[in-house]
């Protein structure tokens, strides 16, 4: 195919992209310190749990599971934060790569029998390997997302196991019922997060 | 589309301005770039923006092939004077860019590699283009802190970059100034405002007056031509510079 007429048809939505990623960044950042909020949670309720004595050995075993799944978290957005970068990279590469094809475009169809066309054919095929690299990344991240999620499904399994758990905690009940609450909203504010990223443009296109 | 003007010829020894776009957006300054050739080799005088390249590109290679393109001389690291570099660098990879030693870390942001740009010393240095000698001749302040022009001997042309610049209303856009006196007023304000230095400004007035010049050629504006280029040097030794009006 001509290279005038290769890329033209094709509206790259790079820009949009930027912010896109903007976006999804500062969302992971507010999981990551609601995950650390579930740390500091979890340290407390294990103390409770060792308080109420046997009546919450329960509640403790699954408090230390939730310290253990806010590290996991933290761990996997750390992840995500890596692969958003790369996806920065290579997003702020095509948007050059854009420019410079207009650019040479333009050049091209001034100077139809100068090497221009020769030179933005080339362009093009490695703008193309720039689009697939961002393409894979892409879904390396959504990929990584869909892995998060599952994460926070068990969160969520692990805080109404703690609920249940808290009724048991004779006096300590309504304390432990307390935490165990606080727990189950705070997993169901990531579990929300995570959501809207799902349903990020960057991923649907639209 | 820009246009192309030869200014001096001998053999394949040539001068060519590329100038005046009646489709450039009015945002963007206006630039006048040359090509030195010599011996099938070019070189290219602060080649201009990235949003002019297909101007200058179109008009350049109805003269030249771009690939023969040996370097490119940038007078300092205005994007005006050379963010199209990566796009030159498209059409001949092992490009060479001549800058002052000052911004050679900071051009490449424009593009090339660590093998691209070849710093140019404070005091200058002679570009040999298969064989003809052009001499990068300090220009400090003038209005870069890092700033040269490039003489060429044999053809008595100087590239001045913005020193002798003047921002040219519509209408007027002869290559050439005609009349010096109506000429210098859209050159006065940009050269108060722009040149930074008194003293800077003297010592290039002192060395350029030295200089056998038939032709100066600015970067914004029209050139300077026999007795228009000491007209020139005389008027901007007794101008102040250096000043803002508020």
């Amino acid at each position: 195919m001509n290279a005038l007429t290769m890329s033209t048809a094709r509206p790259p939505p790079a820009g949009d992209d930027l912010l896109r990623i903007v976006r999804i960044n500062e969302e992971i950042k507010r999981v990551v310190g609601v995950s650390f909020k579930i740390n500091i949670m979890a340290l407390n309720a294990i103390f409770l749990a060792k308080r109420a004595g046997t009546a919450a050995r329960g509640f403790g075993v699954l408090s230390n599971e939730l310290r253990v799944f806010s590290q996991d978290l933290r761990t996997c957005m750390e992840a995500l934060t890596g692969l958003i970068h790369g996806c920065v990279n290579e997003v702020s590469i095509v948007l050059q790569d854009i420019r410079f094809a207009r650019l040479l475009r333009e050049a091209a169809e001034l100077a139809p029998q100068s090497a221009a066309i020769a030179v933005l054919q080339r362009r093009e095929d490695e703008n193309e390997a720039h689009r697939q690299k961002l393409a894979s990344l892409r879904g390396q991240l959504k990929r990584a997302l869909e892995d998060a999620f599952q994460m926070v499904e068990l969160g969520g399994v692990l805080a109404k196991s703690a609920k249940i758990e808290a009724a048991y905690g004779q006096s300590f009940a309504p304390s432990l019922s307390q935490v165990s609450g606080e727990f189950d909203g705070i997993v169901e504010e990531i579990r929300g997060s995570l959501e809207s990223l799902r349903r990020s443009a960057f991923f649907t296109g639209h | 589309m820009k246009t192309t003007k030869t200014i001096f010829q001998q053999g394949n020894h040539k001068w060519v301005a590329i100038v005046r776009d009646p489709e450039k957006p009015n945002y963007l300054v206006d630039t006048n770039e040359y090509l030195v050739t010599h011996g099938g080799k070019g070189l290219l005088l602060d080649p201009g923006g990235a949003e002019i390249f297909p101007a200058v590109f179109s008009a350049l290679s109805a003269e030249f092939d771009p690939s023969a393109l040996a370097g490119i001389f940038a007078s300092h690291q205005d994007p005006d004077i050379c963010s199209s570099l990566a796009l030159w660098l498209e059409f001949n990879p092992g490009m060479r860019c001549y800058v002052s030693w000052l911004w050679s870390s900071f051009i490449p942001h424009f593009g090339g590699t660590a093998d691209t740009f070849v710093p140019i010393p404070d005091e200058g240095t002679d570009i040999s283009l298969e064989g003809l000698i052009l001499q990068a001749v300090p220009a400090h302040y003038l209005h870069s802190s890092g700033n040269f022009n490039l003489y060429d001997k044999i053809a008595k042309v100087m590239f001045s970059g913005d020193v002798g610049a003047a921002l040219l209303p519509p209408g007027e856009d002869s290559l050439f100034v005609e009349d010096f006196d109506r000429h210098i007023r859209h050159a006065e304000g940009f050269h108060r405002r722009w040149m930074g230095s008194n003293e800077a400004k003297r010592r290039w007035c002192e060395r350029v007056s030295q200089m056998d010049i038939d032709m100066l050629c600015p970067q914004h504006g029209a050139i300077y031509r026999g007795a228009d280029v000491q007209r020139f040097i005389n008027w901007f030794d007794d101008l102040q510079v250096g000043i803002v009006k508020a």
